[in-house]
């Protein structure tokens, strides 16, 4: 029995004494009713539970086990977190820093951040479910451990679309709105001729002395391939990764589910060919088998003593089709003319292995769903995951909604949607949703008068870790209305077309800008010479993470949205600003970035957004019947820019600011000389 | 001053350039001024352009140039200039000019005066360049030949006056004194007999000549044929030219209206006509015996349409001369190119090919000044965060300052009685050029008991900013302990924040028990204590305490803590303060100054906050006195200005007009207008109005009416006029009648971008076809990670096994 079986029987044990005691208090009413049923304590539902609990919602948090985030009692097996904790910035810019922070959840509290639980930058994984429970613990958040459902269907609830979920005890849940956020538990397995013979990753050993100089082939080149192979590679005398796509690494590719390069030491020593190495094929074609050892036919029987492994197995990968006898069924004994190294001398796996481990991560349970409550597969990601609509719905479950690492099919392999720290900013998103739809709380803004825009932009791009995190997935909104705007924070880009219904926010003819942080084309080498633009007229061509905005004179179309130009998160605007890369991602130099910023701006809203100073405008107000904005929002205002003489000594040397004569006169000079000044009045105040 | 001039020795000498322009010639003389015969010539009353400088090599740079635009002027110089003096002075003194001769000004600013007043400074870089002093000193020579327009309308006057005598050449020169200028200048000297010349800045008469796009500081010149024209009624037939505003092209321009058709009886190749010589295309048409008529008429209208641009030249094909083939009917020359034949079918066609030709020209220069354009993209055309970024090498000294973070900011604001605290970005240019005043007012506050100017960097502690609901920049907040936030809604200033600041540590309102109180609030001591920060006092005045608006007032005093200096005086006694007035209690009573007669108004019973406009209201003075700080809360009552510009010097007679104006306002007259006046000397920006408002800056005091939201005409109380009440009222009574002609616009100019923006759209297209273009429809459509799944799927299949024949196939062992 593996590790993990044995202990979810354990937890289901225990689960049951908790679930008895429970129903005991509350006599025999099995049926309890909620409007929020958050499944599974893991990250995502804590997440979901802390926005919920903060709008003072009637929710309920439902886990199996007796902890959140079990997943990480578990996961990963060598224990080490690849998630960023850097605690150290040089800023202490709140938001700024949650760039740098991976692991915690988001909440109002400044200090219930994962630096409390482990300095480390690569924690260790049992700190994070401390980490989880000291969060629900301090917000208080309602859970009920121990409620572990085995079914979940439909029901009419007064007309809406509801659920009724059923945990082992026979208690059921009824809610009106359900969020999964179950995470993903299954391992993912490929069905060929001897994958019983394969161990899996939730079940191998993880101390490295178990594979002191045996032969291991790893299925899969995901990081729970190479972090097995990394923890035995000291140990093991051959490790050979298999799997069908070749190996993507995070830094190359910018997706963190790639190959991280904290994890990636194998790529070291077979390089340096040191023994290991990487191998590309189908996995459906291949076969495990298992031979004794020099499983060759024996001329003599004379070295049989001298053999000390002798009588133990070992695994050949073959293929399929080699196994197959005339008559198409497979073979029962395996002989050499079985292996492809028979056939093709140098075949590069032809060397029997000692284990056979599969590493090919995990899928979403499907199997708890009842018929109609159950979304469907999704299109990508190899159908691991439940197919969800670009505002987290499950496509056809109504108001059933799917959270955490289980709603990455929206941006599979493209953004941060299936780790905390870029789900934590889709289940803000959905709880805002949420919010507009069932209690018709608009999608909270900020208006901001149009001269305070390029400001306001500018101080998103150079600290929101929303976007940041979720490039490309969620960007602001502004909604332009004339000489004021709204501004929407961390909108799910896929859902603009139906901005209106999802955000209650009414669209004028203005138009709207919509703020995205990209990588780019990424066409050069990312560690090559010339992968940087520092030009920022060629800022379209900038390779990292950088500040997009677009620009719509109506809201795109779902068709537009379809259409949308290849690797674009949307379509085609009016107009397209791109603020160069930064190295420092500090996008706030007046050259580079404001000023191509502000005339961008200038176009969208067909408008001069210069600043002047109080002088200019005063010039400006009396002899222009409409000044320019920046003078009618602030000076007219009574807020005009004063400055003073230094500063407009520099803007006159520049040519910007008006000189009118000297402030020398005449008189005075007259008054010095002694000539004769009438002045009759005094006119100082 | 004076020690370091004798310390380094400096020679100062005072010279002086006097020239005059007499009927004959230009005779020049060097003055050399004493501050003695400065002061002289100031009494004069005549035109004369002056320099301050020190000797030395630069006098002799300065002298040299003078001498060149001199000597030209003498050659230009026309029989019907009058004897009007210029004198042009380099002089200066260590001692006595020392407005002039001190300080950075020095050497870098020439004067044009008339009598002491100063018409215009110039900056020595743009004046002492032969260009700007020519058209500068014949700007003013010509101030009377040259007709100076404004209107459309101004501009039909002169074109009916001159109809049937004589054409007309109109010039717009965007800015005063640069080369077009000059050009346009000196044509007038040379032509100013033959034709009258016309001067315009305004944008409206570039409007009415057809130009397009009137924003762009483009110089124009136009030609009228008005001398030809049959019937007075008929318009005269103008004709722009194409090419840039310089003296050749101005002359080549206005030879080529004065003949436009030519006759020949040669061969096209040895026709020498005075197109040829002006670098001007010259159209050959062959003309017979038989359709002579047909062929004139053809030619002159062609002649008419390409005026200025080409020179037409009729061929008898009958003279022995002429050798050209019968198959062509007409031909061209460009300058410096042979002559090219071709067959005329319609007159259209030759205009086009022409004018085609030409436009090319013109788009190829428009190329070029495009990228010139794109190259400066990297200048900043923004004065506030230019001037800002000047400074970046400046490193500020917040020293004064208190620098709040998340942990100080809460303890910081209930420490003291008023806690300033500035929320700023250090990206944003407003918010660090606002900084700099900030830390002026700080520096003159320090050491000063309760108050404290503190600041936050929103860049970094976002949290404060966002829980004290911070969302424009810069904002100013006062704390004070057990009181919520006040926004600072004044000025960035260092001027108005100081003044409130101080003003917030009054205590408001003045509870004030008895009259004696009231009159030392009013006047006395009370007064003089705050007299520096407010001459205006304002008093509230109930009979009693329980008065139901009293506790409106405080309310109210409290919101304009900052702002204002109020009183209270809530007595019996009170009734005596409206003793004799047509007001009852409670009552508002205005003070604007010991001595001044108080206003008092009635006081209705409202909510504090129509209290407060209210008495923002009855503060603002009657007859302000603008200034770039006060202009909004005048702006703001929407009424017409009535607007009287005064000298630097407070001459006699912007005396007399001022008190002229005052007693027109206090008989009620002048209601339904805004009077007001600009201090030049105060406001140096009122120049730029001046002439903004009319193009030039005319003798001071000036009278002005600017209907700023119901029109766009500024009209100008004529000068040779005494500005007396009475003349002003008929002139007010004559504008509103729509008898007088206005003397400039106020243009309703949209704000559009400054700048074409930088279009990365139309980049993309061009240099990645498809990146930008939306998917056809019939593809197969979908999110993302299908086009990612699609990518990576083909090496998968490139690399799959086959499952047939080979079972090589999984050694793929692909060396990445």
């Amino acid at each position: 029995m593996s590790v993990i079986q044995r202990l979810s029987r354990l937890l289901y044990v225990l689960s049951l004494v908790l679930a008895a005691s429970g129903s005991g208090l509350h006599g025999r009413n099995n049926s309890v009713s909620h409007e929020y049923c958050v499944l599974g304590a893991g990250p995502a539902g804590l997440q979901m539970g802390y926005f919920l609990s903060r709008s003072q919602r009637d929710y309920i948090i439902l886990e199996r086990n007796t902890g959140p985030g079990s997943f990480f009692h578990i996961y990963p097996r060598h224990r080490k977190l690849i998630s960023i904790n850097k605690i150290y910035t040089g800023r202490r810019n709140k938001e700024f820093n949650l760039r740098h922070d991976w692991n915690s959840l988001l909440s109002d509290r400044p200090d219930l951040l994962f630096q409390r639980i482990s300095q480390e930058l690569y924690p260790s994984a049992d700190d994070f479910p401390r980490y989880l429970s000291m969060f629900v613990k301090e917000l208080g958040l309602k859970v009920k451990y121990g409620a572990d459902i085995g079914r979940i269907k439909t029901s009419d609830l007064n007309g809406n679309q509801g659920y009724i979920l059923t945990d082992q005890n026979g208690v059921s849940y009824q809610c009106s709105v359900l969020l999964v956020s179950t995470g993903l538990w299954v391992p993912q397995q490929v069905d060929f001729l001897g994958s019983d013979l394969v161990e899996g990753y939730e079940s191998i050993p993880t101390d490295p002395e178990e594979f002191k100089d045996q032969a291991v082939l790893i299925l899969g080149k995901g990081n729970s391939a190479f972090e097995t192979a990394q923890s035995i590679l000291g140990r093991a005398s051959r490790i050979h990764l298999y799997s069908p796509s070749p190996v993507r690494l995070a830094w190359q590719t910018h997706y963190v589910g790639d190959l991280r390069a904290v994890n990636n030491e194998l790529l070291d020593t077979y390089q340096l060919k040191s023994l290991d190495g990487l191998v590309e094929g189908r996995l459906e074609d291949i076969a495990i088998v298992r031979r004794e050892k020099d499983g060759g036919k024996r001329r003599t029987a004379k070295k049989r003593s001298q053999t000390p492994t002798e009588g133990k197995e070992q695994l050949y990968l073959t293929l399929t089709e080699l196994l197959d006898d005339q008559n198409g069924n497979n073979i029962s004994k395996v002989t050499g003319q079985n292996l492809p190294g028979y056939h093709t001398d140098n075949f590069s796996l032809r060397q029997p292995y000692d284990r056979v481990i599969r590493c090919l991560g995990f899928r979403f349970n499907f199997s708890i769903f009842d018929g109609s409550a159950r979304p469907p597969q999704s299109s990508g990601a190899r159908g691991r995951l439940p197919g969800i609509t670009a505002c987290y719905e499950g496509r056809g479950t109504p108001n059933m909604f799917v959270l955490g690492t289980a709603a990455h099919s929206r941006d599979y392999r493209m953004s941060a949607g299936g780790f905390v720290h870029g789900f934590r900013y889709t289940v803000r998103a959905v709880h805002k949703i949420l919010e507009q739809r069932y209690h018709n709380i608009a999608w909270p803004a900020t208006e901001l008068s149009i001269s305070q825009l390029q400001s306001w932009i500018l101080r998103r791009v150079n600290e929101a870790s929303g976007p940041y995190q979720m490039f490309g997935v969620l960007g602001d909104i502004i909604l332009l209305r004339g000489s004021y705007c709204e501004y929407l924070e961390e909108f799910p880009l896929q859902a603009l077309p139906q901005l209106s219904a999802l955000s209650g926010r009414l669209l004028s003819d203005h138009g709207l800008l919509v703020l995205v942080m990209q990588y780019g084309l990424n066409q050069t080498d990312t560690l090559g010479p010339g992968r940087a633009e520092s030009e920022w007229t060629k800022a379209w061509r900038s390779n990292f993470l950088h500040p997009v905005l677009y620009y719509y004179n109506t809201l795109p179309t779902e068709k537009d949205m379809r259409q949308r130009p290849v690797s674009w998160p949307l379509p085609r605007p009016e107009a397209v600003h791109h603020m160069v890369e930064d190295f420092l991602t500090e996008w706030d130099q007046p050259i580079s970035h404001s000023q191509p910023l502000r005339h961008f701006l200038e176009h969208c809203l067909q408008t001069d957004l210069r600043a002047f100073y109080a002088e200019s405008c005063f010039l400006l107000s009396l002899t222009s019947r409409t000044p320019p904005l920046f003078c009618r929002q602030g000076y007219l205002r009574k807020q005009g820019i004063v400055g003073n003489s230094h500063l407009w000594q520099h803007a006159r040397e520049a040519g910007l600011m008006a000189d009118h004569q000297g402030d020398t006169s005449v008189s005075e000079y007259l008054k010095h000389a002694g000539a004769a000044v009438v002045s009759a009045m005094n006119f100082d105040l | 001053m004076h020690r370091r001039g004798n310390r380094t020795m400096c020679i100062v000498y005072l010279i002086a350039f006097l020239f005059s322009l007499t009927s004959e010639q230009c005779s020049s003389k060097l003055i050399e001024d004493s501050s003695q015969s400065f002061m002289e010539r100031m009494h004069t009353g005549k035109t004369s352009f002056i320099y301050f400088g020190n000797h030395g090599e630069t006098l002799i740079n300065v002298l040299q140039m003078i001498a060149e635009p001199l000597s030209q002027c003498a050659k230009l110089s026309k029989s019907h200039l009058s004897d009007q003096h210029i004198s042009v002075s380099v002089n200066c003194s260590e001692d006595a000019i020392a407005n002039y001769c001190t300080g950075e000004k020095l050497m870098t600013k020439a004067y044009l005066f008339r009598g002491s007043e100063v018409l215009r400074s110039f900056d020595i870089d743009t004046v002492f360049d032969v260009n700007a002093i020519v058209s500068h000193v014949l700007f003013s020579v010509l101030f009377n030949e040259v007709r100076y327009v404004h209107t459309p309308a101004e501009l039909l006057r002169v074109e009916s006056a001159a109809k049937q005598n004589s054409d007309i050449v109109v010039g717009h020169i965007p800015v005063l004194g640069l080369p077009e200028h000059r050009a346009l200048m000196e044509a007038a000297f040379v032509y100013g007999t033959k034709y009258q010349f016309v001067q315009t800045t305004g944008t409206l008469v570039l409007k009415h000549m057809g130009v397009v796009d009137p924003s762009s500081s483009q110089a124009w010149l136009w030609f009228l044929h008005c001398k030809g024209v049959s019937r007075r009624s008929d318009p005269c037939p103008s004709i722009p030219m194409r090419k840039p505003l310089n003296t050749i092209n101005i002359h080549t321009f206005l030879q080529l209206m004065e003949a436009p058709l030519t006759e020949a009886v040669l061969d096209p190749s040895d026709v020498d006509v005075v197109h040829m010589h002006l670098g001007v295309p010259v159209l050959y048409l062959f003309s017979q015996l038989q359709t002579q008529q047909l062929d004139w008429a053809t030619a002159q209208t062609l002649a008419l349409q390409l005026r200025g641009e080409v020179g037409v030249v009729v061929i008898h094909r009958d003279g022995p001369n002429v050798k050209t083939s019968l198959k062509y009917n007409a031909a061209y020359r460009l300058p410096q190119e042979d002559v090219k034949y071709f067959t005329l079918n319609s007159a259209e066609g030759v205009v086009k090919l022409f004018k085609e030709e030409l436009l090319q020209e013109h788009k190829f220069e428009d190329e070029e000044e495009d990228e010139e354009h794109w190259s400066d993209l990297d200048i900043l055309d923004d004065e506030v965060s230019e001037s800002v970024y000047r400074d970046r090498d400046l490193m500020l000294d917040l020293e004064s300052v208190i620098e709040l973070t998340s942990d100080t900011f809460q303890i910081t604001v209930t420490q003291n009685d008023i806690t300033v605290v500035l929320f700023y970005f250090k990206w944003d240019a407003v918010c660090m050029a606002f900084i700099q005043s900030y830390i002026e007012v700080a520096d003159a506050l320090e050491g000063m008991n309760g108050v404290k100017l503190a600041a936050v960097n929103c860049g970094e502690w976002t949290d404060i900013c966002s829980d004290h609901n911070v969302t424009s920049f810069p904002t100013v907040l006062i704390y004070r302990p057990m009181a919520a936030a006040q926004l600072y809604k004044g000025m960035l200033g260092t001027k108005s924040l100081h003044r409130f600041i101080l003003l917030s540590l009054v205590s408001n309102p003045y509870l004030l028990s008895s009259s004696a109180e009231v009159m030392s609030f009013l006047e006395g001591d009370l007064y003089s204590k705050h007299m520096y920060l407010t001459p205006v006092r304002v008093l509230g005045l109930f009979s009693s305490t329980h008065d139901m608006g009293v506790t409106s007032f405080e309310e109210a005093a409290r919101l304009l803590r900052g702002e204002t200096i109020l009183g209270l005086f809530a007595h019996k006694e009170a009734e005596q303060w409206v003793e004799g007035l047509s007001v009852n209690l409670p009552a508002l009573l205005v003070s604007r100054s010991p001595g001044v007669p108080y206003e008092v108004y009635s006081l209705p019973s409202s909510s504090p906050t129509d209290l407060v406009s209210l008495i923002k209201q009855v503060e603002l003075d009657r007859f302000p006195e603008l200034t770039v700080e006060n202009l909004p809360w005048y702006l703001e009552l929407g009424k017409p200005l009535l607007l009287l510009f005064i000298g630097k010097e407070d001459s006699t007679e912007s005396m007399k007009a001022l008190a002229e104006i005052k007693q027109l306002l206090s008989s009620g007259q002048l209601d339904s207008f805004l009077p007001c006046w600009i201090h030049l000397g105060r406001t140096p920006v009122g120049r730029s109005i001046l002439e903004k408002y009319l193009g030039f800056v005319p003798p001071l005091p000036v009278l002005v009416m600017s209907r700023l939201k119901t029109g766009e005409e500024v009209f100008l109380f004529p000068p040779e006029r005494p500005l007396m009440a009475k003349n002003i009222l008929q002139w007010i009574h004559d504008v509103e009648n729509g008898q007088e002609q206005p003397a400039g616009l106020i243009p309703d100019g949209k704000w559009g971008p400054p700048v074409p923006f930088f279009d990365f759209l139309a980049i993309m297209d061009q240099e990645a076809p498809t990146y930008a273009a939306q998917r056809a429809p019939k593809m197969k459509t979908g999110g993302r990670e299908d086009h990612r799944e699609q990518k990576h799927g083909t090496p998968n299949q490139r690399q799959t096994p086959h499952p047939s024949p080979n079972p090589q196939a999984p050694r793929q062992h692909s060396e990445l």
